[in-house]
Parts: C-alpha cells; sequence; structure tokens
C-alpha cells in the first residue's frame, strides 16, 4: 500500500547544454534543444489578409518563431494604368490618377497635372495654387491618420482607429463640399483646379485646424507615448541610413532614418518655396528617441508631426489667399506640345513622380508613375528575415503601403 | 439542416420557424475583410464609428472566410486577385452571400476599356446577391446594399418548400 | 543646386562612362511646318551598355552625388520605331538636384545589363520593365514576372499589343 501513495521520484535534473553554435534570437535569448528537427515553413501572408494594407501576398519562410526570409508579391491591383494613360486623353485621365494612391487623391491629382503643366508651360492663377497646397495637405493629413489609426489595428489598438475616422469624416465632408465627392475627387486639373471654393468653406477649414489641434494631442497621448506600442515598434525594422538612400525610399520612411530631405522644402513646387523661405512649418526627423535611429516607432513619430505641420501650411494659406480665377486658359480639347517632362512630388508616402512624353496630340505617348509604395515595399525583403512573425506585421504596417500605387 | 431544409409544406408554424431562421440570419451577417481597393476605404469607414454598420448586426468583421457569411467584394478585381476570390468563396460556409461593392466589382468600372487584366465584374467568378454602384459608393450606399440583402434574406423559405409564386 | 547645364558640363568633365549627348527643349523651326520643336525639360542621352557604370559614376562623384534612383522605365515610342527608351531619373538628397537619362535600347535585340549594383532600388524597377516591355536585364537577381500573373502572354506596354481575349476560360471583353 505504501508503494501506490509513496509519490514518485523527480527525475535528475538534466542541465541543458548550448552549443557554441546556437543562434542568438532577436530577444537576445540563445536557442536551445537543436537535436530536435524541425524544417522551416513557408507560409502565405495574404492576399487576403486584415493586416498588408490591401492585396499584398509575403511568401514567409519561418523557422518556428523566427522569419528566415520574405518575398515580397505584388500585382494583385494590377489596374494597367500606364497603358490607359496611352489610349485616353490627358484629362480623361484624371480620374484614374485618383485611384492609384486612393488615401491621397487630392497630391496624385497635383502630381500628373504639374507633370503636364511642365510639358505645356502653362501658369497657374494664383488662387489655384493656394487652393491646391490647402488640399493637399488637408490630404496629406487625412492619408496620415488613415496610416496612423490602420497601423494601430495591425498591432492591436481598436480605440485609435475610430478616433481617426472622426476627423477624416469631417475632412471629406470639406471636400465634398468643394467637389463633390468623398475619396477620388479630380478636383485638381490642368491648368488649376475645378471648381471655387463656397461661401464659408474656408471658414470651416479655419475651425477644422483649431479642432485638430486639440485632438491631435490625444492621439498622441493615446498610441503614440504608449507604453505597450513602444515597445512592439522600438528596435523594429531598423532601416539605416545607407539602406534607405540604397533602395531609393523616400518620404517618411527615408526621414525616419534621420535623413534631412522634404521635396516642398528642398526642391519646391508650387507656394511651397515661399512658405519655405517663410519658415512656416519645420520638417519632423526620426532620432532613434525610443530605441534605435531609423526603427518602426520613428517611422510613426515622423508621420504624427507631420500632420501638426501640415496643419500650420494650411493656416499660412489660409491666411494670404484672395480672390482670383481658378482655372488657367485651357481649351476644352487639351493639345500638349511634344516633349516630356518628369515632375516629383511629395505625397505622403514618399515621392510620387510622374514622366509624361507627348508627341503632340491628344493621347500622352507615355504617362509613367513612379509610386512611392513601389519602391518602399522592395524594403521589406531585407528588413524581414532575423524578425520574430508578430514584428513582421509591425514592419510591414510602418512602410505604409498602399496597394493601388505599388500596383497601378 | 439538409435533411429538413425545403421538405415542409407551407403552414403556419413552418412559417414562424422561417421567420425566426431568416431574422437569426439576417440579423447578424458577418462579413469577411475583404476590402481590395478605393472600395475598401469606404467599407472601413462604414466600420467606423459614423457609419455603424454594427448596429445592423454585422460588424463583427472576420478575417478567415470559415466564419464569415458574407464576402463584400469592394474593389477591383483582376485575374491574379480573381482565383483567390474564387478559394476564399468556396472556403466560405454556406449560407454565404456576396455584394458586389462599387462599379469595379459590379461590371470592371473605369477599367473597362483598357484594363487587360481587369476581370469585369466579379460575377463572373463567383454568384453575386447585391450589386452597389459608386465609385466608390457612399457608405450610405452599402448600408442600404446591406439592408437589400436583408430584404433577400427575409424572403427565403428555409424549411418549407420554395413557393411557386416566389 | 545645379541646372541642366552645369550638370552636363560636370559630367563631361569626368568623363562619366557611355555619355553620348544632350537633349534640350527647343523652339520649333519656323520653316520647316513638321518640326514643332520640343516642350518640357530635358535629358541625357547614354549607352545602355554602360548604363550601370555611368549611374555608379555619377552617384560617387561629390558634385554631383546622384544617390537615389527615383525611376526606372522604358517607352516605345511608336511601332515603327526600332528603339526602346530606356528612361531612368536620378534625384540628388545632398544638393537637391534631378538628371533624367534616355538610353536607346534596339528592339531586335533588348538587352541591358542589370543596374541592381549601383541601385538596389532598380530591383523592382527592372523586373517591371522586363514584363512589360520585354526587355532583359542580364543580372537581375530575380526575373520573375511582378505585377503581371506568371503565365501572361505578350508585354502590355508595347504599341502593338493586342488585348488578350480570354485568360483561362474568362471572357475579357
Amino acid at each position: 500500500m505504501t508503494e501506490i501513495n509513496t509519490p514518485p521520484e523527480p527525475p535528475e535534473a538534466k542541465t541543458i547544454e548550448i552549443p557554441e553554435t546556437a543562434r542568438t534570437l532577436p530577444s537576445g535569448e540563445r536557442e536551445f534543444m537543436l537535436d530536435v528537427s524541425t524544417s522551416d515553413l513557408e507560409v502565405n501572408m495574404g492576399p487576403q489578409h486584415p493586416a498588408t494594407h490591401g492585396v499584398m501576398r509575403i511568401l514567409i519562410r519561418t523557422d518556428g518563431e523566427v522569419v528566415t526570409g520574405g518575398q515580397v508579391h505584388l500585382g494583385y491591383l494590377h489596374r494597367c494604368a500606364e497603358k490607359i494613360g496611352e489610349n485616353v486623353e490627358w484629362l480623361q485621365y484624371l480620374p484614374y490618377t485618383d485611384r492609384y494612391d486612393y488615401l491621397s487623391a487630392m497630391n496624385n491629382n497635383l502630381g500628373y497635372s504639374l507633370a503636364v503643366e511642365a510639358v505645356m508651360g502653362v501658369e497657374i492663377p494664383r488662387r489655384a495654387t493656394l487652393l491646391r497646397t490647402i488640399c493637399a495637405e488637408l490630404n496629406r493629413i487625412g492619408s496620415h491618420l488613415i496610416a496612423f489609426g490602420t497601423y494601430g489595428l495591425d498591432i492591436g489598438a481598436f480605440t485609435p482607429f475610430f478616433y481617426c475616422f472622426r476627423e477624416r469624416e469631417w475632412m471629406m465632408a470639406l471636400f465634398e463640399k468643394i467637389c463633390g465627392a468623398r475619396l477620388t475627387y479630380s478636383y485638381i486639373r490642368i491648368g488649376g483646379v475645378f471648381n471655387d471654393a463656397p461661401v464659408g468653406w474656408l471658414k470651416e477649414v479655419e475651425r477644422f485646424c483649431d479642432v485638430f489641434e486639440e485632438k491631435w494631442q490625444e492621439y498622441y497621448d493615446l498610441l503614440v507615448v504608449n507604453h505597450i506600442f513602444v515597445q512592439r515598434t522600438a528596435k523594429i525594422g531598423v532601416i539605416t541610413p545607407e539602406m534607405a538612400v540604397d533602395y531609393g525610399l523616400t518620404g517618411p520612411m527615408l526621414r525616419g532614418s534621420g535623413i534631412d530631405f522634404d521635396l516642398r522644402r528642398d526642391m519646391p513646387y508650387m507656394a511651397y518655396g515661399e512658405i519655405s523661405k517663410a519658415g512656416v512649418y519645420d520638417v519632423p526627423l526620426g532620432r532613434g528617441e525610443k530605441g534605435e535611429l531609423g526603427d518602426c516607432w520613428d517611422r510613426v513619430y515622423v508621420r504624427v508631426q507631420e500632420m501638426m505641420e501640415s496643419i500650420k501650411i494650411i493656416r499660412w494659406c489660409l491666411g494670404c489667399i484672395e480672390d482670383g480665377p481658378v482655372i488657367g486658359d485651357i481649351p476644352k480639347v487639351l493639345k500638349v506640345p511634344p516633349g516630356e517632362a518628369y515632375v516629383g512630388i511629395e505625397n505622403p508616402r514618399g515621392e510620387l513622380g510622374h514622366y509624361v512624353a507627348s508627341d503632340g496630340g491628344k493621347v500622352a505617348k507615355r504617362c509613367r508613375v513612379r509610386g512611392p509604395s513601389f519602391c518602399n515595399v522592395a524594403v521589406l525583403e531585407k528588413l524581414l528575415p532575423g524578425t520574430f512573425l508578430a514584428d513582421s506585421v509591425a514592419i510591414i504596417g510602418s512602410t505604409d503601403v498602399v496597394i493601388g500605387e505599388t500596383d497601378r | 439542416m439538409p435533411i429538413l431544409q425545403n421538405s415542409f409544406e407551407e403552414n403556419v408554424l413552418t412559417t414562424k420557424v422561417d421567420w425566426l431562421l431568416n431574422w437569426a440570419r439576417l440579423s447578424s451577417i458577418w462579413p469577411m475583410t475583404f476590402g481590395l481597393a478605393c472600395c475598401a476605404i469606404e467599407m472601413m469607414a462604414v466600420g467606423a464609428a459614423h457609419h455603424d454598420i454594427d448596429r445592423f448586426g454585422a460588424g463583427a468583421f472576420r478575417a478567415t472566410p470559415r466564419q464569415a457569411d458574407l464576402m463584400i467584394v469592394a474593389g477591383t478585381v483582376n485575374f491574379k486577385m480573381g482565383e483567390r476570390v474564387k478559394r476564399l468563396y468556396d472556403q466560405m460556409p454556406s449560407p454565404k452571400y456576396v455584394i458586389a461593392m462599387g462599379a469595379c466589382a459590379t461590371g470592371g468600372g473605369p477599367y473597362y476599356k483598357y484594363g487587360y487584366t481587369v476581370m469585369k465584374g466579379v460575377d463572373r467568378i463567383v454568384p453575386v446577391d447585391v450589386y452597389i454602384a459608386g465609385c466608390p459608393p457612399r457608405p450610405e450606399a452599402l448600408l442600404e446594399g446591406l439592408m437589400k440583402l436583408q430584404d433577400k434574406i427575409r424572403n427565403t423559405s428555409v424549411i418549407r418548400k420554395p413557393s411557386r409564386t416566389a | 543646386m545645379k541646372d541642366f547645364d552645369e550638370i552636363y558640363q560636370r559630367l563631361e568633365a569626368i568623363k562619366a562612362p557611355g555619355l553620348l549627348s544632350a537633349d534640350r527643349p527647343r523652339e520649333g523651326d519656323p520653316e520647316d511646318k513638321t518640326d514643332k520643336g520640343r516642350a518640357g525639360e530635358a535629358f541625357v542621352l547614354i549607352e545602355p551598355a554602360a548604363a550601370k557604370e555611368f549611374l555608379i559614376a555619377v552617384r560617387d562623384d561629390a558634385e554631383l552625388a546622384f544617390d537615389i534612383l527615383a525611376d526606372l522605365t522604358a517607352t516605345d515610342p511608336d511601332t515603327e520605331d526600332e528603339n526602346f527608351w530606356l528612361n531612368l531619373h536620378l534625384l540628388s538628397l545632398g544638393h537637391g538636384h534631378r538628371l533624367a537619362i534616355k538610353a536607346m535600347v534596339p528592339k531586335a535585340d533588348p538587352v541591358v545589363p542589370s543596374m541592381v549594383d549601383a541601385h538596389m532600388a532598380a530591383h523592382f524597377h527592372e523586373r517591371e520593365c522586363a514584363e512589360m516591355f520585354g526587355i532583359t536585364f542580364e543580372g537581375n537577381p530575380d526575373p520573375r514576372n511582378i505585377l503581371l500573373p506568371d503565365d501572361w502572354e505578350g508585354h502590355p506596354l508595347r504599341k502593338d499589343y493586342e488585348f488578350p481575349k480570354e485568360y483561362h476560360g474568362i471572357s475579357c471583353e
């Protein structure tokens, strides 16, 4: 009887020997139990996935929790924008420009219009320039709000997403008043803008700026300096300045690594030359405050600060806007003289370039779109290996990729 | 359910049971997160607080097709993605519904003429229940489409035999 | 910030490999009705075979410092034209100037050495250019299709491309 009731002897404690060749994991621990045979698992992330920001597929090869390789597969939203550009007339192409980076449609319209105007050499009226600047900056705020809100959603924070959409609904209502559409505007046309602002619109934009400045502090306190968010994004996905330049990154991806370059200030277009000379706004840079320079937190910090800087630009434009015509002297059926031009503007994601070539007809010869997300997403193949699987979601979200622009 | 489905004559009892089943189904349609392009942003706006889709019971967006009832195809479908759309549709358990949101999913949209890889409408690969026009449709339009789908579900006969006049 | 003439002078001074000429915008000839001139921006013409060395030279030179490859693409000017244009656009972060480069790639033998060693950004751009035009970039680490499906036939951005009638049994009309 006593034999049944006595508990068995505990096994002898074995010391686990960690061999010299064991890897050090990203968290700092050493690997052990190397005699267990494992094989790499190839997992598809996407194209339908809640956290890939659209239809992108990333083929991830994992060894347990550690990602050993990541291949980016694009093309699930390829909509032949460049071929369409060679088949429809100049002004008919404008709605297609809205749809590649659908979060910042005003900036896309602006890039295309500036490229065609560079070939045509047409003069834009002053009121049109300022209205274009106000709309582009408002759209930048809206785009960064979605980038920020959905990044929180990827990490697991549901509340900032709803807060961001509250401001975004107001911004979309403002745009609906001026051009009739909530998302794909086709407002900034070749030669100026489509419509003058209705009565009271500029006052409402000023009220939006006042309210937004208070709400911005809410976003900052809620997510950006949140302890859990910082732990999940700091020291992750570090892009060194050399890597950023080699991969051709632009926009917040470049500024998050500390490189001080903003197309609005350094290669100005439209009213940004005077705005930069007047010292209206600063260019926020990543400084590695919470971790390493160029990590995911730095990029989020740059985007959130840029929202405040856009408010300053909008206020300056509101201060000096006057009445006047809103569109230059453009014929109804546009014929652009033969020539070509490349114009790059500062999209919320980076440098959006349009290369337009004309042979004097009603239709373009070449309408090339250089989408910033197409270039930014290439760096994922370098960043993903060596991280944990849970961190790969944070890294992909921090690139702020919009698949409409990647695939065009 | 397959044994009971469509096997009873129409009478007061089966009508009430059908009403109850249909009410349960239409009040809890769980969509799948299937935003492809610009319409996805309007779908996110519908899910946000201003135009709340949760008050229709459809607020629980499931990431996996195995747990979803509704696939809102929001955005352009091209050939590369179309194979995946079909596979996801096949993975959903029935009863399942599809809403084609936006001009691109309905009939190719603005890419109708010169889009060589664009599928001219998602109904070439999956059967669609409701089409919503717009580019992108307003969030209120998506909610109306959802309500039309709810009307369709309300009139389904689950355990009754399908009536000849319906 | 330099303008185009200063950049071109510097390119000639450092004897950039493959440099052929510069093409500036000009007015049309009033005598000749068919010559409408050329508007827009200036560009530099180079040899396609020396493109990689050219990029490395302008990247490493301190006064030019073109360290970002903004764009790498091609153009099919016309069905009758016997060349593709290979368009490159460079950007300098330090000096804030741009350079537009063009190279004529013959359609009969569209092979160009890959520029991935000069800028890693060229990798995805070359893959897209290859599938859209049929230009082969020798030395690209992963020359598969990037935007089009893997079994797509034809090169869409060529001017003589015929739109397909169906794909895998689904009609394209």
